[in-house]
């Protein structure tokens, strides 16, 4: 990690920038309330697991794309934008 | 408990059942001020507390450990005088933690802890203290890294002023000092416990879990996760004569396996990440919410990556704080807005930079712009059948011109063609979409066996 330090010949350098340096550091160092909890307890049963509170994992995650929902605004813009490339070509 | 017959009784009973957390509870700080100030002056020694003298001190508790059940049941003189410095150095503790609410003096606490753990660390080296004991090591750690960040916290409250007018003054090295050396201590325990070499069911190889999830800790918090690397490994070269991982307490596995996969994700390692992380959530408690959290703060961008999945809105649905963290960017991703990614990644950058998910989310751009191109694609619909009963067949040649519109939308600036064939051509060699491009002519023309491989078109 780069701390930057002042050169030594000029000592008053380092004061011309008091308000960029900390904000930098607060960029690299993580939040107090970012750390790994303990748990309560040291172990537990199978049955008082994650995996065992999702008998369907498949539910949990899904595909990127969206075939369904081809009226919505974004998708009606965009049906409008290929008709004015098509014209556009046709006239040519 | 105060130094008297109730102390030496359940460090009796313990020993009687090798119950090393019932005697680690012997020696926790984790008490109101109160009980820690009259176990303080609980010792028993002529003339009271107020002007006792170390040895005399030493030698009530030596008489007090002579004295209870643990003799009968084999503890060794060796080891009766490796106990009488942990509790000596856990007496003088209690003297400081029952006023630090009051002085603040979180340093001289951390010094004071410091000299128990070692304390500890030479009974395991040369007092023949046994195995069953390492959960005393556990209380000892947890809470020299407590104390530690509470006198880091501490010095750069006070100190901040004074030193920021010092030439050499370091802060980042400042903010961390007494960390930095907790993480040396327990650097020292982790080496006690790998290196025993008694067989299995009676080694302090059963502490190594819980030591290495607490130098983890340390070391993300130190920013050091070079040193995390370096701890696993070392465990990987140690593997074939330690205990089976999955025989730890679930508790222990969960952070452990947290921590491995954050480090696989930190080095763009995403499908190790993703292995870790799966484990970790699935032999997390499910009550515990916060690390479900935290867990999924990295295996939702690792999906992204490895299998180009998005959380559902069931998975998301108790973590208001994580829906408001991926939500925006997974449905420009699923609608392949491409301008208004950007915008969401903008718009996040400093939580994504702070949890170091930034550059890994920015790879899903690659994804909401393949969804793009397989609108433009699904828009384009199909051939004309030349023959009747003839399985349609979709328009696989494209104009350059129509992707380039759809990149544009949204979006003030419009994209060149040069720009977007470039584009396209990435998304080719990553093997995104399947098919050439046409320069004289064009146009690009898309695989008819599955021009967006893995989507069914």
């Amino acid at each position: 990690m780069a701390t930057s330090k002042a050169p030594s010949a000029d000592p008053k350098s380092s004061s011309d920038l008091p308000a960029e340096q900390p904000q930098q550091q607060k960029q690299q160092t993580l939040e107090e309330d970012d750390e790994f909890e303990d748990f309560p307890v040291d172990d537990w049963q199978a049955d008082d697991t994650e995996a065992t509170q999702n008998q369907q994992p498949q539910h949990l995650w899904e595909e990127s794309w969206d075939d369904d929902d081809t009226t919505d605004d974004f998708s009606n813009q965009l049906k409008e934008e290929l008709k004015k490339v098509e014209a556009s070509k046709n006239k040519r | 408990m105060e130094f008297g017959p109730a102390l030496y009784h359940e460090f009796g009973e313990a020993w009687k059942t090798q119950d090393g957390y019932r005697l680690a509870k012997t020696i926790s700080p984790d008490l109101p001020p109160g009980q820690l100030s009259s176990i303080f002056q609980s010792i028993n020694i002529a003339g009271g507390w107020k002007s006792a003298r170390d040895d005399d001190v030493k030698a009530a508790i030596k008489r007090g450990l002579s004295s209870s059940s643990a003799r009968s049941d084999g503890i060794g003189q060796k080891e009766i005088k490796g106990w009488v410095e942990v509790y000596f150095a856990y007496w003088q503790a209690t003297g400081i933690l029952a006023e630090v609410q009051q002085t603040s003096s979180w340093t001289n606490a951390y010094e004071q802890w410091k000299v128990l753990i070692n304390a500890l660390i030479q009974g395991y080296n040369g007092h023949e203290f046994e195995a069953w004991t390492i959960p005393c090591l556990y209380v000892a750690g947890k809470h020299l890294r407590l104390f530690a960040m509470k006198a880091d916290e501490n010095t750069s409250v006070n100190d901040n002023s004074a030193a920021a007018f010092q030439d050499d003054f370091d802060p980042e090295l400042q903010k961390h000092q007494k960390l930095e050396d907790c993480a040396r201590v327990l650097n020292r325990v982790f080496s006690l416990c790998l290196s025993d070499r008694a067989p299995l069911e009676e080694s302090r190889k059963w502490g190594l879990y819980y030591i290495i999830n607490l130098l983890f800790k340390t070391y993300f918090k130190l920013n050091a996760t070079g040193l995390s690397k370096n701890v696993l490994r070392i465990l990987t070269a140690g593997r074939g004569d330690m205990p089976d991982f999955h025989t730890f307490p679930k508790s222990q596995q969960v952070t452990f396996k947290y921590h491995e996969g954050v480090l696989c994700f930190l080095e763009e390692n995403y499908a190790e990440a993703e292995k870790h992380l799966t484990e970790a959530w699935n032999t997390c408690h499910k009550d515990a919410m916060r690390n479900k959290e935290l867990i999924l703060t990295y295996l939702i961008p690792c999906h992204l990556i490895t299998t180009h999945t998005l959380p559902t809105e069931k998975l998301l649905e108790p973590y208001p704080r994580l829906q408001k963290l991926f939500l925006p960017l997974c449905q420009c991703i699923k609608k392949g807005e491409l301008h208004k990614f950007d915008l969401a990644l903008q718009e996040a950058e400093d939580e994504f930079v702070k949890r170091r998910i930034y550059l890994t989310l920015e790879r899903g751009r690659d994804i909401a712009l393949r969804n793009l191109l397989r609108k433009v694609f699904i828009a384009g619909g199909f051939e004309p059948v030349a023959k009747e009963g003839d399985k349609p067949v979709r328009r696989t040649r494209v104009p350059v011109a129509e992707f380039a519109a759809a990149i544009s939308l949204g979006s003030e600036e419009k994209v060149d063609n040069d720009e977007v064939e470039c584009l396209l051509a990435n998304m080719i060699y990553k093997g995104l979409v399947k098919g050439y491009i046409s320069r004289e002519r064009s146009i690009v023309v898309l695989s008819k066996s599955g021009a967006f491989p893995g989507t069914g078109v």
